[in-house]
């Protein structure tokens, strides 16, 4: 029967290919769907692995979470510095280390943190090392430069009428290894190269300098910077008028985070149990001036969302699958009616009847399961697609898999397939083998 | 070998008057050449039909060595027409994108017959029908080839009658008589009772007997000399 079958579907190879498309198609789309939401859940999630408890100013949960976990430019508020003084001589606190945005490079977010965040949110260097200075940076490992590479920051994107800070630039020195994060993404710089760039924090010139936004203010028009005096406008980091100061290279890190902190977007906080880190979001949750988040709880909301979303587009999929299915009905029936003659002369010479269902629900069968089979390829491929665009845009490794629930879809496809192939089937089943031998 | 008695045999179609098909008393013996001439619409291919047990009559016995086949279910008939009758049609219904051995051996394997013996037997029959390559295809074949596989196919599992319903018409000339005595020969050898629906004289007049069919009914039964 197989090969009756076979020989079959060789002869009409045209109009099988044709069926083999449409159902790949159709199931392609659903399969694409399930794998994309599913890269782009567990891809998040493990980019936010690392990131325990963020601690930023009042205002959006979901900002704080997308700026400094995955590095989405956005104008977050600033909270006053102190909260990082705090946080860092906090019993509970195993490290904390600031995050500063603004600066890029060529479409790369430059960052200003600190080593402990590079140690705790990496594994290592893949070249180079740490930097030690004023004036050196790390890149991620996603990040076109190598190690030697001179990285001129420049406030705004390009795109966006951006200025370069043209008397600063970082020396990169290490090159770090792949995360799967936004951060692979990265120019990582010591904070304080940041501040003394938007001519914050050089206590050693001012004093009360970066105290806070309004601390900001106080030293504009002094002798040291070349720009004209403007306010500044309620602490926003990213606006397009700001301070502009110089690095100072050569200088050392200073990483005592004691004494006149300016304003910070983001702190990240690695907390030393799973109870400090409940009980510090606590405090800092309700605290003045202050929000603490868990990113991962952040995460689970938006996924609820992703999940809607998915639903939708599943259920334009079923419906693509529903239209593909119709119209393999159709052209079942049609099929079996043009072959009413053949079938009546198997019957004639002497094939049993159910011989003559197997042949035809068989052919529709393996038409069908090739189709399926191929649809999951084309989904996982247009997923890996979409995946490696993505990553390729924020840095954030989306690991596109299948899982057993995709093994029941494909087994529904197959069940809901065989009983469908079953109606002409019954239809040639129940053909007199003398009407069809008569016409 | 199979004796075919029929009694009493009729068969009308909805809208129709007259029967199409009516034979009070006919007798073939085991062994019989029987063949049937006719006008086109006299009943012809209704009588095969009937005989092969594609078709149940209204009323009437048709019995092959004493078994109605009449009383048998479709499945039934289905099964006994597979493992009894090797049927041979005007327009050969070969399988196209098969090869010749396959071909022969389609009705066997999905009836789930097809042994290693009747495997050996399906060469042995394509060589004795004279096609050399039992792995060409049939659409590569000529007529006159097509219908020798077709033969080969009805003869594979050693029917008691080979029934032959214009077995001739669509050929040349040539081919029609290099098959009409290939049919006659391997009845023979096979012992087959054989029944041929025929206009093609030449063929008809060498079987032991020729009835005439006109509206339904037996108007000529003529027993035919000591020929071939």
């Amino acid at each position: 029967m197989i090969r009756f079958v076979l020989a079959d579907l060789r002869r009409l190879w045209a109009a099988s290919l044709v069926i083999v498309l449409l159902v790949a198609l159709a199931t392609a789309l659903g399969v694409a769907v399930t794998l994309q939401e599913r890269a782009l859940r567990l891809g998040s999630a493990r980019a936010a692995d690392k990131f325990d408890l963020i601690v930023g100013a009042p205002g959006s949960e979901t900002q704080l979470v997308l700026s400094s976990v995955f590095l989405q430019p956005a104008a977050l508020p600033l909270m006053s510095g102190n909260m990082l003084t705090k946080l860092i001589a906090d019993p509970r606190v195993d490290w904390a280390a600031p995050i500063g945005f603004g600066d890029n490079f060529q479409g790369y977010p430059i960052v200003g943190t600190t080593t402990a965040l590079v140690s705790g949110t990496t594994t290592g260097f893949s070249e180079g090392q740490m930097f030690a200075r004023e004036g050196e940076a790390v890149v991620g490992s996603g990040v076109d430069l190598p190690v030697g590479a001179e990285v001129k920051p420049m406030h705004g994107t390009a795109g966006e009428g951006g200025e370069t800070h043209a008397d600063s630039i970082y020396h990169v020195v290490g090159k770090l290894q792949p995360t799967g994060t936004a951060w692979d993404r990265a120019v990582l710089v010591p904070i304080q190269a940041v501040w003394h760039i938007h001519g914050l924090g050089e206590d050693h010139d001012h004093e009360e300098a970066g105290h806070d936004e309004h601390g900001a203010a106080d030293h504009d028009g002094e002798a040291d910077h070349d720009h004209e005096a403007e306010a500044h406008h309620e602490g926003e980091a990213g606006e397009e008028h700001h301070h502009h100061g110089h690095i100072d290279a050569d200088a050392p890190l200073d990483e005592d985070f004691d004494h006149e902190v300016p304003g910070l977007p983001a702190v990240l906080v690695k907390p030393k149990t799973i109870a400090d880190a409940y009980a510090l979001r606590q405090a800092y949750r309700t605290g003045e001036g202050t929000r603490a988040v868990f990113p991962a709880e952040v995460l689970t909301g938006l996924y609820a969302t992703l999940g809607d979303a998915r639903a939708v587009l599943m259920y334009v999929a079923y419906g693509a699958q529903t239209l593909v299915a119709a119209a393999l009905m159709l052209i079942a029936v049609i099929h079996v009616a043009q072959r009413r003659k053949q079938i009546g002369a198997l019957r004639a010479f002497g094939a049993p009847r159910l011989a003559v269902f197997g042949i035809v629900w068989l052919e529709l069968l393996l038409l069908v399961a090739i189709g399926v089979g191929a649809g999951f390829g084309m989904g996982y491929g247009a997923a890996e697609f979409l995946a490696g665009l993505f990553t390729a845009q924020s840095g954030v490794r989306m690991p596109v898999e299948f899982t057993t629930a995709d093994a029941a879809l494909a087994a529904t496809l197959l069940v809901v397939a065989a009983l469908m192939a079953a109606l002409p089937a019954a239809l040639a089943y129940r053909q007199s083998p003398v009407e069809a031998l008569r016409g | 070998m199979l004796p075919l008695a029929l009694s009493g045999v009729a068969i009308s179609f909805p809208g129709l008057a007259q029967p199409v098909l009516s034979i009070d008393d006919l007798m073939v013996p085991a062994g019989g050449r029987l063949a049937v001439t006719g006008a086109s619409g006299s009943g012809k291919s209704t009588f095969v039909n009937l005989v092969s047990g594609l078709e149940r009559p209204d009323r009437g016995a048709i019995r092959w060595n004493g078994a109605d086949i009449t009383t048998l279910s479709e499945s039934r008939r289905d099964r006994w027409r597979a493992e009894n009758v090797g049927l041979v049609m005007q327009d050969f219904h070969l399988f196209p994108g098969l090869a010749a051995i396959d071909n022969v051996l389609l009705p066997a394997r999905l009836a789930r017959a097809a042994t290693a013996e009747m495997k050996s037997r399906a060469h042995e029959l394509l060589s004795r029908v004279g096609l050399a390559r039992p792995e060409q295809s049939v659409e590569t074949m000529s007529r006159g080839e097509m219908q020798r596989v077709a033969v080969a196919r009805a003869l594979l599992r050693r029917p008691g009658v080979l029934i032959a319903d214009e077995p001739t018409a669509s050929l040349d000339a040539e081919a029609g008589a290099e098959v009409g005595q290939l049919l006659l020969e391997l009845a023979n050898q096979e012992g087959a009772t054989l029944i041929v629906v025929s206009h093609d004289e030449r063929l008809t007049e060498r079987l032991d007997r020729r009835i005439r069919l006109a509206d339904g009914r037996i108007v000529a039964d003529t027993a035919m000399g000591a020929s071939s």
